[in-house]
Formats: C-alpha cells, sequence, structure tokens
C-alpha cells in the first residue's frame, strides 16, 4: 500500500479526482429503462398524479347534471341507483357551475381557478372502477390490481423509463405528514429501488421532509473529509480486494449521496421560490406539495404522486357542501396554479398532470347531507403531456351516477399514461412467478380520442 | 380428423425405402412439431418461447432470438436437432423429455435431406396446436418431479480438490470448460465469512485470532461445529425462513376486520427454536402447516402454525355484496394456495387459478383441490396452555364469532342508518353476543385467561366503537398468552341477507370448492375436491382427514419429496453461495431457469433426504466443501469464461443483508443486547438494540429501515432478495443517528488509550477486527490532528469493509 498516495488522496480531496469524471459520465448517460418495447408517439417526461383519496364528487365538480335538480329527493325508477349503503332520493349539487374558457367546459363555482386553466385540461366524465371500497379501489388506481401485492404505476414507470437524475429518487410520493399512499408506494415484485420514497410536503425544510438529508454534526466542508477518508479506505479495499461491481457501486453512491445533500437541500426546497410562485400555489400542504412536484420534476424526477391530505378526506358520507367548501379552495388553487406554472415554463406538453381519487360519489344522498361511494361512474382529468386541452370527454347517465359514453377504465387510464411516457402497455412485462406481469393485467385501451 | 392423419398410413409403408420429401415431412415431422413444440413455438402466441415459431415454413426457416435453428444438409450442425438430442445440458427440448430415438432418426434424415417443408404460410388451423397447459401425463417426465437418486462423483483430473462430493461436480464442470477452482481464502476470511454465514454477524478480532491460532487440523471443522451450536444460528437462518414464510405482524391493511397478530412474534420464535434444534425439515414443514392435526404434539409446538395463521388477508367490509366478500374470501385462499406451492414446491400454481397453467402441467382442477385445503382452514387464537380440547375446540369458533359480532355491532350503531333495518339487526347480533357471553363467563373460574380474551367482545360497546371501526391498527405485538394459530374450519360465505354479508365457519368440517371458471367466483365449474397436485402425486390424490393439511404435508414429503428436496437445498444453497444452483427458488416450473448443476443437485438432494432432511448435515456438507472456501478475487480467466460464476471458480462476495449489517455493527459497538426471543421491538427506536430479527415487520408500513436495504415486501412469499446500492442507504450511513451513536460509543472505549495512534489501533481491531496498516495509521493520524475520534470510528464502520464479505 503506497502510504502517500493514501495520504494525498485524502487531503487533495479524493472526490475532486478521476471519480467525479466517472460520475459525471455516468449521469450523462442515457437513463437506464428497462422498457425494450416499441416507441409509442407520446412525449410525456414525467408524470405528477394529484390524488384526493376517499373519493371526490363528480357531480360537485365537474359533471353538471340538471336532472337531480328536477327530481330532487326521488328515485326515478328508469334507473338503479343502488350502492353498498342505504341512499335516499337524488341530491342536486348545492353548488353553480359556468362554463369557462373557449372550450365552455362546465365547473363548478368550487373550482374557480380551474375554470381559469380549463382549456389546457381534458376532463374526462367516464370513468369507471371495480370496487366500491377504498383499500381495494385505491390499490387499483395505484396499481391495477385490487391485491396488494403488485407493484405502484409509479414503480412501473421508473422500472421502465431509469431515472434521470441519480441524485433523486425516480418515484417520490408528496403528502401532509409523508405516510399518504404507504404500502400503495410498492415495488412489489419489481426490484426495490423502484419503490416510491415518501416525503411530508407539510414540512418547509428540507432536512425535516428527507431523513437524515443534513449532517448535523459537521458542515460541508469537514463532511467532505471525512467523506475523503472513507473513500480513500474504499479505494485502497478495491485495489486489494480487485474489480467489484458492488464495491465500485458504493463508492459512487456515497459521492451520490454527498451530492443529494445538497441538490435535495435545494431542489427541496420551496422557500427559494418567489413570494408570487407561492401565493399562486397557496402555502398549504397541498400547494407546497404541487409546487414541489414541479421543481421535482424539473431536475429529472420521473413520477410524483400528490396526495392532497394524509387519510380519505374526500370521503363525504355526510355534510358534503360544508365539506367540499372548506377543502376545495387549495385543492383548486394549487392544481390550477401547476398547469399555469407548467405552461409558463414550457414544461406542460413534457409533463403529464393527472388528477382524481379511487372513485366518485353517488348522485344520491346518504344520510341526507352527504353521497355515498360510487365506482360507477366518476370523473378524472388529465392536462398537458400531449393530452388535449379543453376536451370533455365521455358521459354519465343523466343523474352522473354510472358512466355510459366512452367509458374509461383504470387500466384504460394506466395505458393511456403509459402511451404518453412512450410505453406500449403490453410490452412493459416483468418476470414473476412464472408469468410475465403487466401493469394492466390482460386489460387497458389506450384512450386515444384525447390524444393530441 | 384431419386430411393428414388419413393419408399418412399409406405413405409411411414406403418412407424407409424413399428420400425424405414433403410427405415424410407431413408423416414424420410435423406432427412432432405440432405435439411437442407448438405450444410454446407458435406464430398464435404474442411472445413465443424464444422467439422461435414453428407452425409456419417462414418461422422454422428464420429460427429464434439467438438464430436459426436449421441448418439445411447439415444435421450436426442444426440447433434444433441439438436441442432434441439432449446433448448440450442447456439446450435441451421439448423440456418435458427427450424424444423417441427414431423420431430423433426421422429429424437427422429429413434435415440431411434439405429440410423439404410444403406448408403454405398462414399456419393452417389444424395444425398448431391451442396455447395450454402442459398435459399431466407429459409433465410427469419434467426434469423437477423426476426421483433423486445419489450419483457416482464425476471424475476429475484434479482429484487433490474435491474435500466433499460436491466439490467433484463442481470441478468436473469447470474442467469442461477449462477452467480451475480459486485457491482458498485465508484464515481470516474463513473465520469472517463463517460467522457471518452461520451467525449473522461479524467475528471479534479475539474470535479471528482464535481461529487463525488454532494450528489443529481439525480447526476449521471446530469452528463450523461450534458455531452451528450456537443459539445464534436459529436467529441467522430463522430470518432466512422468514422471507419464505412472508412472515409479518400485520396486514397489508390492517383495517377493521384484518387487524394485526399479536402473537405472530411467537411463530418467529418457534422458527429460531427449531432450527437450532436441527429439526428435520418434514417435521419443519409439516408442523407449519398441521401441528393441530398431529399426535402427540408438544403445545408449544402450535406455534408453528403461525406460518399459517399469521398469513395475509384482505379486508372485508360486510356491506358488501355476496360476491365480492367471496371475491376478497378466494384471494385469502389464493395467498395460502401461492406461498405453499412457490414456497415448498418450487411451482407457480397460482397460475391455474383463471385457466389451466398456460406453461406447467397444472389444470385449474389442481389449484381449486389445493384452494379447497385452505377453504377449509380458519385462522385462530389459542392460548399457550393446555386446556381442555373441547373447550379450546368452542373458544376457537366463538373468538371469531364475536369478532364479527361485535364488529358488526359497533359498525352499524356508528352508521345506523346506512344499512337497511340496521337496529333490528343490531338487536339480534346483541342477543347472540349476550348468550356467548353467558355461555364463556361459565368457565370463568377455570380458564380466567380465555374469557378474559373474550371480554372485549362483549363490553360496552359505545366506548369502543369508534376505534373498531375505523382504526388503522399499527403492528402492535402483545404477551398475552395466545399464538396465532388455525383449525378446521369451513369457510362459507352467507348472502342470504342482502344488505349485510357474513362470512360462517363450521369448525371440523372441510369444504370442497368448485373450479371457479376464469376466476370467477360466481362462475361454479366443476367440484374440484381437497386434494393434491395431480402431476406430483402417486396413487390417490384425495385428501379425506378434514381440511387436509396433513395430508398435504404428508404429499409434499413423499409422493413430491424429490421436488420438495431440490427446492429446499437449492434455497440452502443459495443463502449459503449466493448463488442457487436453479436461478429461480421459487419456480421449478418450465418457466423457471434450469438447474446449472442438476446431477450436482440430484444427488445432494438424495443424500439430504437420506441424511433425515437435517439441514445441519446439509450446512456441513457445503461449508466443509472446497469451493465455499475458495478466495472471492476475479480471476481474468474465470471472467473470460464465465463472468456469472455461474460454475463457481470463486465464492461470491456478498454485500451483507441489513440484518446481518445492523447486528455486526451493534456487537462492534459492545451496544448489542444479546437476548434471544421474545415480544417485537420496533426498530426506530433509539432504545432497541436488540437483533433485528427481533424488529417488528409490517406488511402495510414496512420499517423504513428494512425498507432501505431491499428487506422483501411480507405480503408474498419471496425467492430471494435483490440487493441494491442507493444514495438514501449511504445517508443513513454518513448522516443518520444509528452509526453516530455507535460510532460515540466506540470512541468513549478507545478513549482511554494512552495515545492517538493507540486508540486508532483499538478502532481498527474493534470495528474491522484487524490492525491497521502503517499507511491506514497515517492516514488516521492526518485526520485526526483536526478531526474528532468519534468521527474516524464513524468512518471506519462507513468504510466498504463492513458491509462487504470477501
Amino acid at each position: 500500500m503506497n502510504r502517500r498516495k493514501l495520504i494525498q488522496q485524502l487531503c487533495a480531496g479524493f472526490g475532486s479526482v478521476g471519480l467525479t469524471a466517472m460520475l459525471e459520465q455516468q449521469l450523462g448517460a442515457a437513463p437506464l429503462g428497462h422498457y425494450a418495447g416499441p416507441k409509442m408517439p407520446g412525449k410525456a417526461k414525467n408524470v405528477i398524479f394529484l390524488f384526493l383519496a376517499g373519493g371526490p364528487s363528480q357531480v360537485d365538480m365537474f359533471d353538471y347534471k340538471p336532472a337531480l335538480l328536477k327530481y330532487q329527493g326521488q328515485r326515478p325508477g328508469s334507473a338503479d341507483l343502488r350502492t353498498e349503503r342505504q341512499t335516499g332520493g337524488l341530491l342536486p349539487s348545492p353548488f353553480q357551475f359556468q362554463k369557462y374558457g373557449k372550450s365552455g367546459i362546465e365547473v363548478s363555482e368550487l373550482l374557480p381557478q380551474m375554470g381559469t386553466v380549463i382549456d389546457d385540461v381534458c376532463v374526462i366524465k367516464s370513468m369507471y372502477t371495480f370496487n366500491p371500497t377504498h383499500t381495494p379501489a385505491r390499490s387499483l388506481i395505484h396499481s391495477g390490481s385490487i391485491l396488494a401485492t403488485r407493484p405502484s404505476l409509479g414503480a412501473w414507470i421508473s422500472y421502465g423509463l431509469g431515472t434521470e437524475n441519480q441524485n433523486l429518487p425516480a418515484f417520490v410520493a408528496l403528502s401532509p405528514g409523508g405516510n399518504g399512499g404507504g404500502s400503495l408506494l410498492r415495488s412489489g415484485f419489481l426490484p426495490a429501488e423502484y419503490q416510491g420514497t415518501p416525503f411530508s410536503d407539510s414540512e418547509e425544510e428540507p432536512e425535516k421532509m428527507i431523513a437524515n438529508l443534513r449532517n448535523k454534526w459537521l458542515d460541508g466542508q469537514a463532511q467532505r473529509k471525512q467523506l475523503d477518508a472513507i473513500q480513500a479506505l474504499n479505494r485502497e479495499f478495491s485495489k486489494d480486494f480487485g474489480a467489484d461491481d458492488f464495491l465500485e457501486g458504493r463508492i459512487q453512491s456515497m459521492e451520490a449521496a454527498y451530492r443529494m445533500q445538497f441538490e435535495a437541500m435545494d431542489v427541496f426546497d420551496i422557500r427559494k421560490e418567489a413570494e408570487p410562485i407561492r401565493e399562486e400555489y397557496g402555502k398549504t400542504p397541498f400547494g407546497n406539495g404541487c409546487l414541489l412536484a414541479r421543481r421535482l420534476v424539473e431536475k429529472g424526477v420521473r413520477y410524483v404522486h400528490v396526495y392532497h391530505s394524509a387519510g380519505q378526506d374526500w370521503d363525504d358520507h355526510k355534510d358534503i357542501e360544508k365539506n367540499l367548501r372548506k377543502r376545495c379552495p387549495d385543492m383548486d388553487r394549487a392544481a390550477a396554479a401547476l398547469i399555469r406554472d407548467l405552461k409558463r415554463r414550457g414544461l406542460l406538453d413534457e409533463t403529464l398532470v393527472v388528477w382524481g381519487g379511487e372513485f366518485g360519489r353517488t348522485p344520491v344522498s346518504e344520510s341526507g347531507t352527504g353521497r355515498d361511494h360510487n365506482p360507477y361512474g366518476f370523473t378524472m382529468w388529465m392536462a398537458g403531456g400531449g393530452v388535449k386541452g379543453g376536451l370533455a370527454y365521455g358521459n354519465t347517465d343523466e343523474f352522473g351516477f354510472k358512466a355510459v359514453e366512452n367509458r374509461v377504465s383504470i387500466h384504460d387510464l394506466h395505458a393511456t399514461i403509459l402511451h404518453q411516457l412512450g410505453i406500449d402497455h403490453t410490452r412493459l412485462t416483468y418476470r414473476y412467478a412464472g408469468r410475465d406481469f403487466r401493469l394492466t393485467d390482460v386489460f387497458g385501451e389506450v384512450v386515444k380520442d384525447i390524444l393530441v | 380428423m384431419n386430411r393428414i392423419a388419413l393419408i399418412a398410413p399409406l405413405l409411411v409403408a414406403g418412407l424407409s425405402a424413399q428420400t425424405p420429401d414433403s410427405a415424410f415431412f407431413e408423416a414424420k415431422i410435423r406432427p412432432v412439431l405440432a405435439a411437442s413444440c407448438y405450444g410454446c413455438h407458435s406464430s398464435k402466441m404474442k411472445s413465443p418461447m424464444g422467439g422461435l415459431v414453428l407452425d409456419t415454413k417462414a418461422g422454422l426457416r428464420k429460427g429464434g432470438a439467438t438464430g436459426p435453428v436449421l441448418n439445411t444438409g447439415k444435421p450436426e450442425e442444426s440447433r434444433l436437432l441439438v436441442a432434441l438430442r439432449y446433448t448440450d445440458p442447456h439446450l435441451q427440448m421439448p423440456p418435458s423429455g427427450k424424444l423417441a430415438q427414431p423420431v430423433l432418426d426421422n429429424f437427422t434424415a429429413w434435415i440431411t435431406a434439405g429440410a423439404p417443408d410444403p406448408r403454405v404460410d398462414a399456419p393452417s388451423s389444424s395444425a398448431s396446436a391451442p396455447l395450454r397447459g402442459m398435459p399431466v401425463e407429459a409433465g410427469r417426465k419434467w426434469w423437477a418431479f423426476q426421483p433423486v437418486g445419489e450419483r457416482a462423483a464425476p471424475v476429475v483430473k484434479n482429484p487433490a480438490w474435491p474435500s466433499r462430493k460436491i466439490d467433484a461436480f463442481l470441478l468436473a464442470r469447470m474442467e469442461e470448460k477449462g477452467l480451475s477452482p480459486s485457491p482458498e481464502a485465508d484464515k481470516r476470511t474463513l473465520a469472517q465469512r463463517l460467522y457471518i454465514d452461520l451467525l449473522g454477524y461479524r467475528p471479534t478480532y479475539a474470535e479471528i485470532e482464535a481461529f487463525v491460532n488454532d494450528a489443529k487440523p481439525s480447526a476449521y471443522q471446530d469452528l463450523v461445529e461450534r458455531l452451528l451450536a450456537s443459539p445464534q444460528y436459529g436467529e441467522a437462518w430463522g430470518r432466512h425462513w422468514l422471507d419464505v414464510a412472508r412472515y409479518a405482524e400485520d396486514n397489508p391493511t390492517s383495517e377493521a376486520t384484518n387487524p394485526p397478530y399479536p402473537y405472530a412474534w411467537r411463530y418467529r420464535d418457534w422458527v429460531i427454536e427449531a432450527l437450532n434444534a436441527d429439526m428435520p425439515y418434514d417435521r419443519f414443514v409439516t408442523l407449519q402447516l398441521a401441528a393441530d392435526k398431529m399426535p402427540g404434539v408438544k403445545r408449544t409446538d402450535l406455534r408453528a402454525l403461525g406460518y399459517l395463521g399469521a398469513a395475509p388477508v384482505y379486508h372485508k367490509d360486510q356491506r358488501l355484496s355476496y360476491d365480492v366478500i367471496s371475491t376478497f374470501l378466494s384471494d385469502d385462499w389464493d395467498e395460502r394456495v401461492d406461498a405453499v406451492s412457490r414456497g415448498l414446491l418450487g411451482l407457480t400454481v397460482a397460475c391455474a387459478r383463471c385457466h389451466d397453467h398456460k406453461f406447467d402441467p397444472i389444470p385449474t382442477k389442481d389449484y381449486y383441490g389445493l384452494a379447497s385445503v385452505f377453504a377449509s382452514t380458519m385462522r385462530s387464537e389459542r392460548p399457550t396452555f393446555d386446556v381442555d380440547p373441547a373447550v379450546e375446540a368452542r373458544f376457537q369458533f366463538v373468538q371469531r364469532r364475536l369478532f364479527d359480532l361485535a364488529y358488526s355491532r359497533n359498525l352499524l350503531t356508528n352508521e345506523a342508518s346506512t344499512v337497511v333495518g340496521s337496529e333490528e339487526r343490531v338487536n339480534r347480533w346483541k342477543q347472540e353476543i349476550a348468550a356467548l357471553e353467558t355461555e364463556m363467563e361459565a368457565m370463568r373460574e377455570r380458564y380466567p385467561v380465555l374469557v378474559q380474551n373474550l371480554e372485549k367482545y362483549w363490553r360496552d360497546p359505545s366506548k369502543q366503537a369508534k376505534q373498531a371501526v375505523t382504526a388503522r391498527r399499527r403492528p402492535g405485538a402483545s404477551a398475552d398468552p395466545f399464538m396465532n394459530t388455525v383449525y378446521d374450519a369451513a369457510n362459507f360465505v352467507d348472502g342470504s341477507d342482502a344488505n349485510y354479508t357474513w362470512i360462517t365457519y363450521k369448525p371440523g368440517e372441510p369444504r370442497d370448492l368448485p373450479v371457479f371458471l376464469r376466476g370467477n367466483v360466481a362462475s361454479p365449474g366443476e367440484p374440484a375436491p381437497r386434494k393434491f397436485l395431480a402431476v406430483l402425486s402417486k396413487g390417490d390424490e384425495r385428501f379425506r382427514d378434514g381440511s387436509g393439511r396433513l395430508e398435504l404435508a404428508g404429499k409434499i414429503f413423499t409422493d413430491a419429496a424429490p421436488l420438495t428436496a431440490r427446492v429446499i437445498v437449492n434455497r440452502v444453497w443459495a443463502w449459503h453461495f449466493g448463488h442457487p444452483i436453479v436461478g429461480t427458488p421459487s419456480d421449478f416450473g418450465t418457466q423457471g431457469d434450469k438447474p446449472t448443476h442438476p446431477e450436482l443437485l440430484d444427488d445432494l438432494a438424495a443424500r439430504f433426504i437420506a441424511n433425515g432432511w437435517s439441514l445441519k448435515w446439509l450446512h456441513r456438507e457445503i461449508l466443509f466443501s472446497a469451493a465455499w472456501r475458495q478466495a472471492s478475487n476475479r480471476r481474468a480467466e474465470g471472467d473470460r469464461v464465465d463472468q456469472g460464476n455461474s460454475l463457481l471458480w470463486r465464492m461470491n462476495p456478498r454485500r451483507l443483508e441489513i440484518e446481518a449489517y445492523r447486528d455486526s455493527i451493534l456487537r462492534i459497538s459492545g451496544a448489542l443486547d444479546a437476548n434471544l426471543y421474545g415480544i417485537s421491538q420496533d426498530l426506530d427506536a433509539e432504545t432497541n438494540t436488540r437483533r433485528t430479527i427481533y424488529g417488528r415487520i409490517g406488511r402495510g408500513r414496512m420499517n423504513g429501515l428494512l425498507k432501505l436495504y431491499d428487506f422483501p415486501e411480507a405480503s408474498q412469499t419471496a425467492p430471494s432478495r435483490d440487493l441494491t446500492t442507493t444514495p438514501l442507504q449511504q445517508l443513513f450511513v454518513m448522516n443518520g443517528p444509528f452509526l453516530r451513536a455507535q460510532a460515540g460509543l466506540l470512541a468513549k472505549a478507545v478513549e482511554k488509550e494512552p495515545d492517538t495512534d493507540a486508540q486508532l489501533r483499538a478502532l481498527y481491531r474493534k470495528i474491522l477486527a484487524r490492525d491497521p496498516s502503517p499507511a491506514e495509521i497515517d492516514l488516521g493520524l492526518t485526520y485526526l490532528a483536526q478531526g474528532k475520534l468519534e468521527e474516524y470510528a464513524h468512518v471506519l464502520l462507513a468504510t466498504n469493509e463492513v458491509l462487504f464479505q470477501k
């Protein structure tokens, strides 16, 4: 062992020599995705999924149904409006709807900000799912299966396309407190590195959002010195042992972690945004989350899932009017700001924004003032990423209960998201337990009508 | 009947005298292709195996992903014939077994004649077989199902190298490829390897020195024996098994109807004890499947039933419809079928839930035969102490019934308006609860603990209602004297109340499911009584004793013994060597990998059985081999021939798994609480210095540290762990409080040394279990001229040398 050289490495700052060049080379290289199928025409690079757990009410937001007023309190004989719980007569939306934009899409008074960007949004009114219970339905929309074992959409996408920034996780989930999503961020049978990494957006300081992000004992320079000592010993160990992928990989990974501290301190710090921007998004967890999502995709994070709340707040079995009036403003403001901001920065074309919950709600009342779960018909919207703006797609029946026209299943939604990322959903497969698994299982049709 | 079959007999008579032509193809070649090849190589498939299509002329001429399969006129150079002849161990077709010699002769003659192929493309429907499962009869010929038998050790050129029989098999393959094995690793390395492998943590300086300085010829054997006899062996190897057993203490969602398992940890302890006692593998597994049905079993062995009793189950909101609840319940059974078939038999039986297995000889009827076993089995909590069997049986039933009743009462009391006629129902349930309360209270004097366990169900609901309905519970272990187990009880869904669906249990009764067509519980097909897989059965497949769990275990260790032994031997091999012989440890079917050393696997499996299914025997056989003792450094000639090291020309170095990493660091710092067994604790608690195996394992929310280091998700059986290296792991190492705290303890421990030089040396001995080189001393002194001792302890803890084993 060459004593002088070892010490030189320490004093010169080991990370500044050959290794850095090697790392830069690695970062410059194409992202390491596993998708090997044909390239689809979609042009999105990233996805931001805004998730409203609990089941937001379509008939109070986007799916305007005058018939609810006409038949208020009744259950017209022609319609089978049964769901799991006992429900009463039709409950008209207490909110006014008005047409917005050139497209004239109707949006309720709950979402005035969304109204201002509606010409960039494709509202899908004909979503349906297969399960009326939160957990399985949420599993389905996250992973394409009600079984709590399959990989999450974000994991599939990270697996398929790899990451564009080795210093940050490819799949990030943001929620108040950081626990939103829970096991829904799973990688399932995919390698563990593709699981979602959760962060809290109710914090504004990066070091409170990311475990172990900051070294509490050493400043950057002292830490560099400590890392140089580690790396000098690692190098010697490698020299002694010989070439090994793990040994080399961990040396690089330590450098990446070192840089990530600074990069994440920067990227995750929304306080660095100008005040008008902060105001535009709103300084709530969801506002912060949407803003942070934009910052992350700008830096090459592939998939960001933003949970509006930590629980399933949008589960309005009662008092829906009061609750929605309270809950919608910050959601509306942040979601609209995200679209506006992405567009201003020229990022909307390459970023697909998806909005929705695990199902919708009934047009009939539950306990007089609420609405029950409704898997048969509900609304989601998409914006950017090569999806047509200013389009209202599909329809529910006259009460907004069942999707009847241009029905879109969860698997169709997934197929479309993958398609816009350039992935053929039938070709993104993983061999496990004896067969090739797909996000869309044996289902899924790309909704071509809504694509640019 | 097609036309070809009619004309074929006319042609056959003259064939022998005739040069192969189109008619020869139709009579002799095409039927074989259709019967033996199209199942996997058809243009009708989305992705034919190996990209090879044989039911079109173009496909046959073009070949597959790895090139042409025909060299017309030259049979010896045609890969089609190489595959059919079974001469290349890596290219043998059809997988169900070698075709008869006359058939091979026909192919040879046909290729020699230029492989005439009269087919006109657009494949004719008559000749292409539809995609469906391998027939059971053909499946019996699959390699993994063949009997195992001891094989003669192959002759090797270098007879001095092998020290165990497995070495001869390995060396023969290396010599075939012109490779030689690596030299034996040095004694320090061997000591480290043995401790990490058998005990799951790094040895101390003193432990290494003791071995290095032990000059006795038996030093190595002695160390292996000592470590195998140490109770920490069970902690390290128990964890391997728990990956296969998808052990955890809660459920993926842990909602009101599928709360956490407070006593699952007793199953974990049982696994550790059983492995320490070298319980034969057949008994080890049989107890886990059916301890309650075996005569003369000690009560403590009922803990083994946690394998089924703490299995993942889904939440079932009883307001859902009959069909939805039935589907959820069948998902529970499916999980058991999958865990047992992949975990114990290396077969993907769950693929046959919706249709006959597309690749393996497993019809849906076999799937439902196994699912019926689990539809006849119910989870229960049993006391750890002996009780009258009749009381215990009643207790198990009543406990679940009360659980369901109390849950339903609370649910409808809270959300009274949600189900039509709630009040009437709630009153009815309250009456049943009261009746059960009276019944159970009657035994309070004799079994106070049992009654205390049930009290919560008849207590005033208003005080607990909210919690029972909405709480999403985190894993919380309890030290109460109970075990999570199972017993025989048929599961049924009662759909008689359209607004409120019950799951009912009939103790002691079995339930034979029908085949559910396309996996749909609303489409019952033919009956599928409890039974074993046809392809593995000899004689009677049916189970008759209750659920059939004991008979299932019996079949696994008699009729299926060769497969069972191959699967566990392959797993143990992988846990020792870092790579399995069969690359897909939970799939020995046609879609899995073929063994790299089939004779070795057969021989080892046969001797494993002959040695009483003793895992410690298997450990010795492997650890005493020359192969395991090889150095792990790469060599240019090895990399050239076999970079993936499938021939084991060197030992595989390994990255420590999280358990060994964390436990080693705690042991190095002196903080390790080495007590065995007991209730689980949160791994994130700073005060938790127990071995990692005693940490709480969640299915819904996995502990962050475990997740960070590739711990498998515990909702399904894990074939192996993928070990990744990520920046977030390094943040834990560099910035996390755990290593820093251990570094602080270490610095404190060496403070008393007279000078910095001595402190450094002491740190090296404690952390890296060796003395530093002069260069390393200089490096450390240079650092410490300004930095703190604690920081340098952290440096050493963070090095690759701690996480990596040569």
